[in-house]
């Protein structure tokens, strides 16, 4: 059964128009102007009890507004969502004591006192006995690695403690669905592991069900089996991250060592230039022009090696975006 | 008597609340006893904000004036009332309800939003600051001093009264601020909002009367600071009509409902328009 | 403006024309420097406009505490002010407490000071490193905020003033130009005894992150003894001689009583403010570098 349920799910803001400088804050201030920015336009997904699913997309493109959205924070402009049967704007204490969400730009932990302080709080809100809530802050320490770091102050405490003292927060309740908004955002890639792991471990044990947004790729192509790519509010792709490199990839990646260091701007021609360092080129050629435009490099110049191979799916997903910015 | 099921439900409920603000309070004396020089700062505020209230009084009174009609005493009894509600302030409605417009602003509201608990308690009882609590064994001290040398009469009447009024008055103080803090949702940028309103009650360390009929009319009407500090001050004086009581009683409760009910409407713009 | 370059601090001889022509760059480097500051702040300033304007309202007491003394002002058919016919009244009559109290809503407009807090807040966000690294004292980033802020507070004040004198059209008056000029710089050193006082307490946020609660205890006596609440003439002889031993009066009491028309002490009052800035400035200046100097000590 569906435990997520996405029916072209739509936002639209209404934002300020303000020119910068003196001349347009003083405009701003006599006639306001305001426009109207469609954040996510008729996205529709169901992930169903138990998965792990990525939620890809660059700045802007409106992964935040639907984890938003379904947690309950902001309600849809248009469409609908359904989360563990509920309707999530709604806030039922039922709904919310099944979900939780985790932002890892924003804290909830109290920051002069330890984590247990907060953890405290936290059980006597989800209305959860002594008992229980020392299991499950034991068992879920030591799945997170957490020891004496619970009775320092949150102060005190390194970025990958503190995060690692979140989502114990954020779990407390045992919610069968996670909403996580950038948890791995500014950890180094040590701890960005440990999260991952733990959050891989959690959802074996409780059969949770997590969508995960992220801008480091590893996160999800450690945890997330499936992918939901957004791009300009729409949803561009929703399958497997392998279904999703062959899709964006009409393109192979050609690399060049040259005998003589050539400006980029020599490169255009041929395909588009991911980087040129002087003797070093690479470029993303498309795959029908690739033996012709082979032969016009080796042609044209004097090439020392040359390569061809796939190219990483971050650069696929990050040419998609960038051309979504100029088109 | 309502079904044992539902009395059962409200009990557990209630209970949950009850063992929720526990913990609020506890960890918030726990995180304030690491900064005991407040108390000291607190002291030196209320002893120098009473001398200089005192010291006008003593300007007018000492020319043998009166304010409004009332005697020195009678009016220390509402500069009395005016300290305990400054304490109350310092104690609960600061820390908490000036804390809205930072969450708003950092966003951490969203956490609050996403507990199973009513987010009006949560905001307004989230944290407590223990300083302010000489201001208000003071306030109530000079209040009762005052209303003894004034020749009030204790009985059960003027003590029930006088509790009454009294709670009536922080109800009202407390709605007024948590509507002002909750228009942070729609305008972020509104901490001067509750420096109005406190300048605004700086008012109630005199009596009502002793102003102009168009502040009186003010005072009463628009901003209830009448209400605040002059009625509790007539109750505990055992003068209060039963009238004044029974509005005072009534604007409090109004007051009340209408500030959840503004939250509540203020959310509604909150999840819909806040990214 | 003082401007640190870097680069040009070892001064070898030179001939008065590198010397005016250095003098000259230095000049019209610091009028760009305050030209720039003090657009930005300005269009920062009409964000806040809201804040501003609520901000203006927030200084009402004043009319609060014309309320109060209106009762025991001389009535309007009695005899003049000096005329001692009025036993243990206050000496002033109605139409001069409104003026006097409008007067005092003014001068606080434009010299209230909140640097500390502004302070605070970047010491807090960390934005004070990068300030230490420009060539220009942090401070002066703040005196142009508090300018700013004063323009977009000016037209708010003025809107309050009108109010006033719609509600009370008998107070209404036109101050001589030279009380006006007058009444401007002694609010602008009013001010600037103000944010001096003001930047000492923020300056000790480099030792303690309390230091914002001082200011708290440092606004009591200002606000009865500026003549916010009451004016000075009230006060009793003796009280009245010790709070002129403070700065207190000359932040409020002076500058309202100047352009309400009323007798004061010019030349000694404004001497006395020039006095009070002469003591404060250094004390800031040294603090300053002593708070930096733990600040970098303390690893910023």
């Amino acid at each position: 059964m569906a435990i997520i349920r996405a029916e072209t799910l739509s936002k639209t803001y209404r934002v300020a128009d303000k020119q910068p400088g003196l001349a347009g804050t003083l405009r701003h201030f006599v006639q306001r102007r305001h426009r109207d920015v469609a954040a996510v336009k008729g996205v529709s997904f169901t992930i169903e009890a138990g998965e792990m699913v990525g939620f890809l997309g660059p700045n802007g493109a409106g992964k935040t507004t639907t984890l938003k959205m379904l947690s309950g924070l902001i309600h849809p402009s248009g469409g609908m969502a359904e989360v563990a049967g509920h309707l999530p704007q709604r806030r039922q204490a039922d709904f919310l004591r099944q979900i939780t969400l985790v932002m890892g730009q924003k804290q909830q932990l109290i920051w002069d006192l330890p984590p247990l302080d907060s953890l405290r709080v936290n059980a006597a809100v989800y209305g959860l006995d002594d008992a229980t809530a020392r299991r499950r802050i034991a068992e879920l320490a030591d799945m997170l690695e957490l020891g004496e770091e619970l009775t320092r102050p949150v102060r005190k405490l390194s970025l990958g403690q503190r995060m690692k003292a979140e989502l114990l927060a954020a779990l407390l309740h045992q919610p069968a669905v996670l909403f996580l908004d950038e948890p791995t955002l500014g950890l180094d890639i040590n701890a960005q592991a440990r999260v991952r792991a733990f959050l891989a471990d959690y959802n074996r044990r409780h059969g949770a069900t997590v969508l995960l947004t992220s801008h480091y790729l590893a996160d999800i192509t450690a945890l997330c089996p499936r992918v939901l790519l957004i791009h300009e509010g729409g949803l561009f792709h929703d399958g497997s991250l392998r279904e999703l490199s062959s899709r964006l990839a009409p393109c192979r990646l050609v690399r060049l060592e040259l005998e003589e260091p050539r400006p980029a701007a020599a490169f255009v021609s041929y395909g588009e230039v991911e980087a040129c360092d002087g003797r070093d080129v690479r470029l993303l050629v498309e795959r029908e022009r690739l033996t012709e435009v082979v032969a016009r490099l080796l042609a044209d110049l004097e090439v020392r090696d040359l390569e061809v191979s796939d190219p990483p799916i971050e650069e696929l997903i990050g040419r998609l975006f960038r051309q979504g910015a100029v088109t | 008597m309502a079904t044992p099921g539902l009395t059962a439900l409200g009990m557990k409920g209630l209970l949950r609340y009850w063992r929720t603000l526990k913990r609020f309070w506890g960890s918030a004396l726990a995180s304030q006893m690491e900064y005991q020089v407040n108390l000291l700062i607190e002291v030196l505020a209320m002893a120098g904000n009473l001398a200089g209230s005192l010291l006008l009084l003593w300007l007018i009174y000492g020319r043998g004036q009166q304010l409004g009609g009332w005697s020195l005493d009678a009016a220390l009894v509402v500069l009395g009332i005016y300290t305990l509600l400054d304490g109350v302030s310092s104690t609960l409605l600061r820390p908490n309800l000036g804390a809205i417009v930072t969450q708003v602003q950092q966003g951490t509201l969203d956490f609050v939003l996403l507990k199973p608990i009513d987010s009006q308690f949560w905001l307004s009882t989230r944290t407590l600051s223990p300083w302010g609590l000489p201001e208000i064994v003071t306030g109530l001290g000079l209040a009762i001093w005052a209303a003894l040398r004034a020749g009030a009469r204790p009985g059960v009447a003027t003590l029930l009264g006088g509790a009454l009024m009294l709670l009536s008055s922080v109800v009202i103080l407390y709605s007024l601020w948590f509507v002002l803090a909750t228009t942070s949702i729609w305008f972020v940028k509104t901490w001067n909002v509750t420096e109005v309103l406190r300048a605004a009650l700086s008012a109630g360390r005199y009596p009502i009367s002793a102003y102009p009929a168009g502040l009186r009319t003010l005072f009463t009407v628009v901003l209830p600071v009448a209400f605040l500090t002059t009625v509790p001050a007539e109750a505990i004086l055992g003068r209060a009509s039963g009238m004044w009581l029974l509005l005072s009683v009534a604007v409090a409760t109004a007051s009340l409902l209408f500030s959840r009910w503004f939250w509540r409407l203020a959310l509604r713009d909150y999840t819909s328009a806040s990214s | 403006m003082r401007v640190w370059r870097q680069g040009d601090a070892p001064r070898r001889k030179r001939s008065l024309g590198q010397l005016v022509w250095g003098l000259g760059r230095r000049l019209h480097h610091g009028w760009r420097v305050a030209r720039a500051l003090f657009s930005s702040q300005y269009a920062l300033m009409l964000e806040y406009r809201a804040e501003t304007a609520l901000w203006a309202l927030s200084g009402i007491l004043p009319f609060i505490m014309l309320g109060i003394w209106s009762q025991l002002a001389v009535p309007p058919a009695g005899l003049g002010p000096g005329s001692g016919a009025d036993a243990g009244g206050i000496g002033l009559d109605q139409v001069q407490l409104s003026r006097y109290f409008l007067c005092a809503f003014v001068a606080r407009q434009f010299s209230v000071a909140w640097v500390v807090y502004a302070f605070e807040e970047d010491a807090l966000q960390g934005r004070l490193s990068p300030y230490l690294l420009q060539p220009l004292q942090p401070l002066w980033r703040y005196v142009a905020a508090h300018l700013a802020e004063q323009l977009t507070r000016l037209p708010f004040v003025v809107l309050i003033a009108a109010v006033f004198f719609l509600l009370q059209p008998a107070a209404l008056w036109i101050p001589s130009p030279a009380r006006i000029v007058a009444t401007v710089l002694a609010i602008w050193l009013a001010f600037s005894i103000n944010f001096l006082m003001q930047s000492c307490i923020a300056i000790l946020c480099f030792w303690s992150e309390r230091a914002s609660a001082l200011e708290r205890l440092l606004f009591i006596p200002y606000l009865f003894l500026s003549g916010l609440v009451a004016p000075l003439q009230v006060f009793p002889p003796a009280l009245r001689a010790a709070a002129h031993w403070t700065p207190f009066p000359y932040m409020v009491a002076f500058p309202a009583q100047l352009l309400a028309g009323g007798a004061v002490p010019i030349a000694a009052s404004f001497a006395a403010m020039v006095g009070w800035i002469s003591l404060l400035l250094p004390i800031t200046l040294l603090l300053w570098r002593a708070g930096v100097r733990r600040y970098s000590a303390m690893g910023a």
